[in-house]
This record gives C-alpha cells, sequence and structure tokens, in this order.
C-alpha cells in the first residue's frame, strides 16, 4: 500500500500557506529576528514568533471566534487550509486526525488554579478542535518531544496501513511561552544570533512558532509526493544528551529507506533536525555517515522557521516535499565553516538538482529520533514486504492504591495511601541499584518501577523491543512544577531537571535507558487505553518496525492519583 | 572553607535529588561528574549552576567554564569563596 502526501500547508511567521513560505525560502528570508522584549521571555530573546494582530487578522477570515487560544487557532488554520485544497469532509467516520505537539496550550498553564479550566489538558485541547470541525473522530495526539512532528507522519501513515481511516490529516503545532523559552535558556541552549546549524561558529539553537499540516491518503494525484518509510528507534543513554555515536538515529534512518525500498545511493538530500546545538549536530554527523549518506547533500531549515518543536517535523517535511517537486535544494543558510567530527556535505546557497528521494530525521528529549522517506512517484520502489504481526499479551501489570499486580497476583503492596512512599517501597523491593531514580518526576518514577518488575525474567534484543504508552494529560503534574517555579521566582529560576519533566514521552525515555530499548517509542494523549484503533496502529508498528515485543498502555499521575496498566505483547510472526 | 564544604554537600544532596547519600558519604576531593563517586550528569552541571546564582550570587555563563570549578565539592567551595558576592 503506497501512501501519499496529498496537500499541505505551513503556517509561520513567514507566511499563512505552503507557497508564502517556500517563496519566503527562496528569497532567503528568516522568521528568526532579536526580541528585546517580549511576551514570552524575561530576557531578551533571538526567536521566531507571530505578529498576534496578524494571526487576530487571520482568524477573523476563518471566523474563528476569541474563545480559542493561539494554538488551536493555529491548528485550525492549517487544517482548513489543506481541506480548502481537498474535497474531503472530516465529518467522514473514513478521516483521521492526528495532532503533534510538545505542549499545546502550555500558555494557560496557571499553577494556582487546582482545577484549571480544563482547556490546558492535551486531551481537551483535541477535543476542542475536532469539535470545531465538526470532525467524526476525536484527533489523537501524538507528544513525542522534538520528534512529534514526524513520528506522527509515521503514525498517520500506519494508521491507514492498518485500515483504522482511509485518509489522515496530520497537523503539528507550538506556540512559545514564558514556560517553553524559560525551560530552554535553563539547558543553556539558546543561541543569541541566528543559528549556525552544522558550522564550527554554532552556539545554541531558536526557538519559533508555527504549524504544518497534511493530508495523507492512498490516492495520487498530478502533485502528489508518496511518503515511503518511516521508523523511531531510541538511544536508551540519556533522557536530555543526544547518542555519543549516533548509531540509534542511523537505525531510524536505515529502518526508514528499508521500508522505502531505497538505497543510501538513491537519496538526493537529507533534511536533519540540524537545531545548531552542539550536541545534536555532532551526534547527527556521526548517524548519517553511520547510515551510508555522507556523500549526500545535507540541509537544516532551522536558520528560516528556528525550532518550531511538535511542528518542525511537519513544516520541515513539508518543504522537503516541495524541494523534491521543485527540483531545488534550499541552503542551509549561513552556513560558512565545517564544524561537526565527522564531515558533511552543507550547502549555504539554494542549488539546482535532480531530485527522487529524500530523507527527513528528527532528534529528541527522552532519547528519541524519527526518520522518514519522500519520494516522487515516478521513482518509487517496491515496498518493504512484511508479513502481518500475530499480537498476544504474554504479561499485563496494573499500578493502583499502593497495589502493583502482576496478572491478577499482588506482587507489591503498601501500607501506606502516600504515592511517594508506596513508589520508594516498591522501587526498593525490586534491589535495582540506579540512584537516578529519585531524581525522576512521579509519573516516571510509576512507568520506571511498573517495568522492574513486568520485564522481570523477560530477555530482549535492544531492536526488537518497541514501547508505546498513553494517558490523557501527558506530564501535567510537573508542567504545574515548572510554572509555580517560574511565576514565583522567575524564568531565570526555571530548573532543567523539572523542565526536562514536562515532556510526557520521558517516561518512555526512562524506561528505555534503564532496561535498553531502542526499537519504535511513543506517547499518545487519548481519553481511554488500549482502544481498539490504537491496538489497530500498535499491530501495524510491530509488523512494520519489526518488533519482537512491545510494551503498551495507560501510565497517568497527577498528585496523589495515579493509574497504570501496561501490557508486554509478543508477535508470534517474529522473523530476526 | 570546612563550613562551606559542609553546607554545599547539603544543598547538593537536596537540589540533586541525592535521596540515599548522606554528607558523610560524600568526600570533598573525589570528582563529582562520571562513572562511579555520585555519578552526576550533564542535566546536574546546570542544577549546579543555578544553586551558585540563587544561593551565592555567581553568574556562570557557559557551562564548559564549569567544567574544573565543578570537579569535586573542594574544587566548588574554593571558586565560591573566590567570587562570593551574595
Amino acid at each position: 500500500m503506497k501512501i501519499y502526501i496529498n496537500a499541505d500547508s505551513i503556517v509561520t511567521p513567514l507566511g499563512f500557506g505552503t507557497q508564502e513560505n517556500l517563496a519566503a525560502l527562496c528569497s532567503y528570508r528568516s522568521a528568526l529576528s532579536a526580541h528585546t522584549t517580549s511576551d514570552v521571555a524575561d530576557t531578551p530573546i533571538f526567536m521566531s514568533e507571530f505578529n498576534d494582530h496578524t494571526i487576530r487578522l487571520e482568524s477573523k477570515i476563518l471566523n474563528l471566534e476569541s474563545q480559542y487560544t493561539k494554538f488551536e487557532r493555529l491548528v485550525i488554520m492549517s487544517i482548513t487550509d489543506v481541506l480548502n485544497q481537498t474535497h474531503i469532509d472530516l465529518e467522514d467516520k473514513s478521516i483521521g486526525i492526528v495532532i503533534s505537539t510538545t505542549k499545546g496550550n502550555t500558555v494557560l498553564i496557571d499553577h494556582t488554579m487546582e482545577s484549571q479550566d480544563g482547556r490546558v489538558s492535551l486531551w481537551k485541547t483535541s477535543d476542542r478542535i475536532g469539535r470545531y470541525f465538526g470532525a467524526a473522530n476525536r484527533p489523537i495526539i501524538v507528544s513525542n518531544a522534538c520528534i512529534s512532528g514526524v513520528s506522527a507522519m509515521i503514525v498517520g501513515k500506519r494508521l491507514i496501513e492498518a485500515g483504522v481511516f482511509e485518509s489522515v490529516i496530520v497537523a503539528g503545532c507550538d506556540v512559545l511561552s514564558h514556560f517553553i523559552t524559560s525551560g530552554f535558556k535553563s539547558f543553556k541552549s539558546l543561541s543569541a544570533n541566528r543559528c549556525l546549524p552544522f558550522d564550527a561558529r554554532r552556539d545554541g539553537l531558536n526557538l519559533g512558532e508555527g504549524a504544518g499540516a497534511v493530508l495523507l491518503s492512498t490516492d495520487m494525484g498530478e502533485h502528489s509526493v508518496q511518503l515511503a518509510g518511516g521508523a523511531i528507534s531510541n538511544d536508551a543513554n540519556h533522557i536530555s544528551g543526544p547518542s555519543r555515536t549516533g548509531y540509534e538515529l542511523n537505525l531510524a534512518i536505515q529502518g526508514a529507506m528499508r521500508e522505502a525500498g531505497v538505497a543510501a545511493s538513491d537519496i538526493s538530500f537529507v533534511n536533519t533536525h540540524g537545531t545548531a546545538t552542539v550536541y545534536n549536530d555532532e551526534m547527527e554527523s556521526k548517524a548519517v555517515t553511520l547510515a551510508g549518506l555522507q556523500d549526500r547533500p545535507v540541509q537544516s531549515l532551522k536558520p528560516y522557521f528556528g525550532h518550531t518543536l511538535g511542528a518542525s517535523g511537519i513544516i520541515e517535511a513539508i518543504v522537503c516535499a516541495h524541494e523534491l517537486r521543485m527540483g531545488t535544494l534550499f541552503g542551509t543558510m549561513g552556513f560558512e565553516k565545517p564544524g561537526t567530527p565527522m564531515p558533511l556535505k552543507v550547502l549555504p546557497e539554494h542549488k539546482r538538482m535532480k531530485m527522487r528521494h529524500c530523507v527527513k530525521t528528527a532528534s529528541g528529549f527522552g532519547g528519541c529520533n524519527a526518520a522518514i522517506v519522500l519520494s516522487l512517484p515516478q521513482y518509487a520502489k517496491p515496498e518493504l514486504e512484511t508479513e502481518p504481526a500475530a499480537v498476544r499479551s504474554i504479561k499485563s501489570i496494573s499500578v493502583f492504591n499502593s497495589q502493583i499486580k502482576v496478572g491478577k497476583r499482588i506482587v507489591f503492596s503498601s501500607k501506606s495511601t502516600e504515592y511517594n512512599v508506596f513508589i520508594r517501597e516498591a522501587f526498593k523491593k525490586l534491589a535495582d541499584e540506579n540512584q537516578k531514580f529519585y531524581k525522576m518526576d512521579n509519573q516516571c518514577k510509576l512507568g520506571y518501577v511498573a517495568c522492574g518488575y513486568l520485564l522481570d525474567n523477560v530477555n530482549f534484543e535492544p531492536e526488537e523491543m518497541g514501547i508505546v504508552v498513553m494517558n490523557a494529560v501527558g506530564s501535567l503534574d510537573t508542567d504545574l512544577d515548572h510554572e509555580r517555579i517560574i511565576s514565583e521566582q522567575g524564568d531565570a529560576m526555571a530548573s532543567p531537571s523539572v523542565f526536562v519533566y514536562t515532556l510526557p514521552n520521558v517516561v518512555v525515555g526512562e524506561i528505555c535507558i534503564r532496561y535498553k530499548i531502542k526499537g519504535e517509542n511513543t506517547f499518545f494523549v487519548s481519553e481511554g487505553h488500549e482502544s481498539e484503533k490504537t491496538m489497530k496502529y500498535i499491530e501495524k508498528a510491530m509488523e512494520r518496525a519489526n518488533l519482537h515485543y512491545c510494551i503498551t498502555g495507560w501510565c497517568e499521575l497527577i498528585g496523589n492519583r495515579y493509574r497504570l496498566n501496561f501490557n508486554l505483547l509478543e508477535n508470534t510472526n517474529y522473523k530476526k | 572553607m570546612e563550613e562551606l564544604i559542609e553546607k554545599l554537600k547539603g544543598e547538593l544532596i537536596a537540589e540533586l535529588n541525592l535521596e540515599e547519600v548522606t554528607p558523610a558519604d560524600i568526600d570533598a576531593e573525589a570528582p563529582l561528574f562520571g562513572d562511579g563517586g555520585l555519578g552526576l550528569d550533564s542535566i546536574d552541571a546546570l542544577e549546579i549552576i543555578l544553586i551558585l546564582e540563587r544561593n551565592y550570587g555567581i553568574k556562570i555563563e557557559n557551562p564548559a567554564q564549569g567544567k574544573e570549578i565543578f570537579y569535586s565539592v573542594k574544587t566548588l567551595a574554593e571558586y565560591i569563596t573566590a567570587n562570593q558576592k551574595k
């Protein structure tokens, strides 16, 4: 089954709609600039931010009432633009929506409101967007840190392959706020000037705002570009620092190329994450080399858009699709002096090229990496043939009310009703010496301890195990902690060890590090666990990513309330 | 200096969530980072920068500069004594 990108929209400060954005790129225009004062940071910041006035005007055209947040308006605008290019109707049950974001409505977070106004929860956000369109299917949210956009495209592809939907709209968005800028500042990862990916002078990234949306379907039209392959891996090394070897991103690239049936020599160019932090670009240079792509032109679009977080994968993939069709490779603006341990072919200027296929990658906190292959349909290769997975649950675990059950058997219970006491006792019983447990936030401790019991006596190779986790609120518990610190003490006191846990997929990262899991890893925000659609997705993921096992289920904690249900699935059709 | 070293040990334990560690477990001259010792990582280094700023009024803009300063509790204490403003 071949899946195509059949309509697309980019909404950034460079323009509303893909054409305006491409025109800006053609003339080397960047959305990035120095802001000495702003509503989203205490100190001067170099970033790409929407002019509120522009958004208001555009919203008026769409009749978006003020009840919608900036995040929601941007997602609605990009999806509306895609719908206007097609004849599909979201009231149709065969059409799904996948939204990728790292933080959604975080701008609304206020720690002083114990119960919240409901809108900050990622799940409520997706509900509001679905209702706006009268959509038959509530949008599924993928929150996989900075790979969210690329992840979500892979999810969209697999949902179609699994027969869950006939077409899927994949939309990504993030907006900036004190919440996000203070966190990145605490990581010392922001540059005071326009970022310089892969350059020896690079000293950090620039944050940016934006939204992007694509329509994926099996129809092939005149302007279609094939989403030919996709794969996700985990470093299993550190929750914030990238792999020292690049081996795992290389696994994702090779997985995506295998699915697309292409060899390194077929690839016209590689669009990397290229954030311009010292360690990200270093890791990517190693991964690109390991994947045999070191002599292919390499590009980063961050100097134009900044790092648009959950939107970046989609916005940049759309640009890639148009580069293939236009026969133009956009230059990595500003690049002068090579500065990566493995040399890469980075070009500062636009270049006319014969195009066939390209690779788009992303890497993010929680150690996750993703890669997709986009192909011009006339050069499409026979796709990878795989045998459908035969999936069964071989073990299950639940954690609730100070009690841990494996199957129906109680393996641990505490007299204490306090989560903090219970989870420490449960951890001690595991005889796990990992002192990093004490540094984790409470939701991570929950997932981490559960896997200690679930994976006891289970043997597997790193690449044959995957993990897909869900909840309804993302990382809200720690989001509130981070917001409390910056609102009480100022942005400068933001704590990196708190901020890193404001990404829900970090629980997956912690489990991957401890148990050396390098296969597909994804975090969904949804209303209920193990729904039929997610199960079909997981079965397809196990088939396409060739997983022998997959941990999947629900992991949620807010304050002293928590619930976890994980299943360990086995694909009995697995062949090495 | 001894007093500052003890104070720093307490701050590191509290701020870096070293729950199983007591001040007596920390050798003031042993390396803080890398395998063995306290096994601190890059996020801990950023947290130590915050401790210096919040509690001692010392700003370190470039994390790379921290390598020698953060070698051990003793080197940290020496740096604070030489640069303290609060």
